[in-house]
């Protein structure tokens, strides 16, 4: 192992273990429940970094992947018990099915016109799970059962730590993908294609099969979040799990912590979904908080728009160069 | 799946030419800024609803007719779109790509503002003749559909003739053909492009005030309708006006075909489906020019 390594070895450690023991400290039923939608907002984010990040196709439809697989899972529940603790990583796999075919049709077009795409794509899952009511129960939404193993509910001062592991869990997963992309070919296809698609062509790249890998993947993890989340709130509508705004949300904060890199959507997680809950805290009602969400944005966009990672990463680069330039000017 | 009658295909189709006129007008100024500044203006949407509102405190405050109101909201609206350009979008270093955040951003920024401030009940401006219908040989023309169709081809004309006949529009197309050329011919690019977002707006809040008396809105309507005018200025091919205008009368007849065939709930998904096929067969739209990729 290479010097540099042992440092991010033991803060990834601790960070792990820190959110190990979390929910058995923290016995709020509040910041149990932050943590469990801060771990979700770094999945999603983390996710959705392989194709937006690395890639550079910024994808504002990935709530239709997110909605899909809750869907799924809260349907295998009510019609055939499955567990969806056990049933979402498979159904994730139908999700990324769907991501692929609509992949390779979105992928088509470039820029602008891809976000325009991916934001109808989120619009037609939500026409859908409005109107084909026999299966999604349209507007009223689906209900789950109250969360537990067996038919044994689990006790309600107790509910939220399972979710809390689950989400770590799948959070581990999620930044363990996007670290092997990056280091992959595959990942260095994807930054390739972001720097310049025609030359990443030129020697050599199918774009089209990596762009559209890519999307799938990036799909997968939302999809198994969705499916997660669906049972953590026990009840989902398609206004309410096709909102465009959740897949703003995860945009926001991966450019906010990081765009491109491996942990900045972890970093821009832990600060927007806290900052996000406690603006609510204060100002309560949507519009306002719509509002100041917005203008977090506008302020990030204006202002930060590489994002904190790389601005921190920098700033301590030149603090290193910095002393050395001093001696040099010294001995001269 | 119903087939209508002759009649009624026909009377489906011009209620679709009428409220597709008005699509044209909306998604005109949205193609247009795309073409000028490269920028996707996500809040468009959020600039037809503000210009709705304007229309809504200007009818229940003073009682100006809505048509009339796009005399007073157009102005407005372009001198709030051109300090918007000068002092929010200009900052923007890598437009093409970050454009679509900072315009969302504003978008869910005014949202927020205009349902802080009008509250979310769902509005609509109706005018004494908002029922009234004109019959022309057993066709139904609904008077505020057959006015707003009438006021969106005016602007639309206007529109045209200021692109075509003065200074201001020249140096627009040339932005347009080529931003490196029309500068070095001497075009103050940033000028043309703050005031071609002004004007851009200023369509939009006309479209708005034709919007209040047709529809009902809210702070939260703006999404519906920037999918709506986005789709239709993809279809038509991003930057092409032209293109623009014809989407919005082929989605506007193929939506109200859709109510009327299969049912109401499914005519918001026809915008969506078409622009998947487009992109599939024709991935620039209808118009557009095929974009080279940068060198």
């Amino acid at each position: 192992m290479k010097p540099s390594r042992v440092p991010a070895v033991i803060w990834m450690s601790g960070l792990l273990a820190a959110l190990l023991v979390f929910p058995l400290v923290q016995r709020s039923q509040y910041y149990q429940h932050v943590m469990v939608m801060t771990m979700m907002a770094a999945v999603l984010a983390s996710s959705w970094n392989i194709i937006g990040g690395y890639a550079g196709y910024t994808s504002l439809g990935h709530a239709a992947f997110f909605g899909l697989g809750g869907y799924l899972v809260a349907l295998a529940h009510n019609h055939f018990g499955w567990h969806p603790f056990i049933s979402t990583w498979f159904l994730g796999i139908v999700v990324m099915g769907v991501a692929l075919i609509l992949g390779w049709i979105s992928l088509r077009t470039h820029g602008s016109a891809f976000v325009v795409v991916t934001i109808a794509m989120v619009f037609i899952f939500r026409i859908v799970a409005l109107n084909l009511a026999s299966i999604t129960n349209g507007a009223r939404g689906l209900t789950q059962p109250r969360p537990g193993w067996g038919g044994v509910p689990w006790s309600p001062e107790l509910i939220k730590i399972p979710f809390h592991y689950i989400m770590l869990a799948l959070l581990c997963l999620t930044v363990f993908a996007s670290w092997r992309v990056r280091q992959s070919k595959f990942g260095l296809g994807l930054i390739a294609i972001r720097e310049d698609e025609g030359k990443a062509e030129a020697v050599g790249i199918d774009t089209m099969l990596y762009k559209v890998l890519a999307f799938g993947l990036s799909a997968y993890f939302v999809g198994v979040a969705g499916g997660i989340y669906s049972y953590f709130f026990t009840y989902i509508d398609p206004q309410f799990i096709f909102d465009i705004f959740t897949g703003v949300t995860m945009v926001l904060i991966a450019i906010l912590g990081g765009r491109g890199t491996l942990w900045g959507p972890v970093l821009g997680a832990f600060i927007m979904e806290p900052l996000g809950n406690w603006v609510i805290g204060v100002f309560g009602g949507t519009q306002i908080h719509l509002a100041v969400f917005g203008g977090i944005l506008l302020a990030v966009m204006l202002f930060m728009p590489q994002g904190i990672l790389p601005a921190l990463t920098e700033f301590v680069k030149r603090r290193a160069k910095a002393p050395a330039a001093g001696r040099r000017s010294q001995s001269a | 799946m119903t087939i209508p009658s002759t009649h009624l295909l026909i009377q489906t189709i011009i209620l679709g030419v009428l409220v597709g006129g008005v699509y044209a007008l909306m998604s005109s100024g949205l193609t247009l800024i795309f073409g000028v500044m490269r920028v996707i203006n996500v809040a468009h949407g959020a600039f037809l609803i503000l210009g709705a509102y304007c229309t809504y405190w200007l009818f229940q405050l003073a009682g100006v007719d809505p048509i009339l109101s796009i005399a007073l909201t157009a102005p407005l609206l372009f001198l709030i779109g051109w300090v918007v350009q000068r002092y929010i979008l200009s900052r923007i270093e890598n437009p093409e790509q970050a454009s679509v955040l900072v315009t969302f951003a504003l978008a869910v920024t005014m949202e927020g503002l205009m349902g802080t401030f009008w509250k979310t009940t769902l509005r609509s401006v109706k005018p004494d003749y908002a029922t009234e219908v004109i019959k022309f040989a057993t066709y139904r023309f609904p008077v505020t559909r057959l006015a707003g169709f009438g006021a969106a081809l005016l602007v639309l004309l206007l529109l045209y003739l200021v692109l075509q006949r003065t200074n201001l529009g020249r140096a627009i197309r040339a932005t347009i053909q080529d931003r490196n050329a029309a500068q070095l011919v001497g075009v103050n690019i940033q000028m043309v492009a703050a005031l071609t977002f002004g004007i851009g707006i200023a369509t939009a809040a006309a479209g708005g005030s034709l919007l209040s008396m047709i529809y009902s809105f809210n702070s939260s309507s703006q999404t519906d309708w920037i999918t709506r005018v986005l789709s239709i200025i993809v279809l038509g091919g991003m930057g092409s006006l032209p293109g623009a205008l014809v989407a919005a009368l082929i989605l506007g007849v193929m939506e109200q075909l859709t109510a009327v065939m299969i049912t109401l709930y499914w005519s918001p998904i026809v915008f969506y489906i078409f622009l998947f096929l487009t992109l599939i067969v024709r991935p620039q739209g209808l118009m557009g020019e095929k974009v080279r990729e940068k060198a």
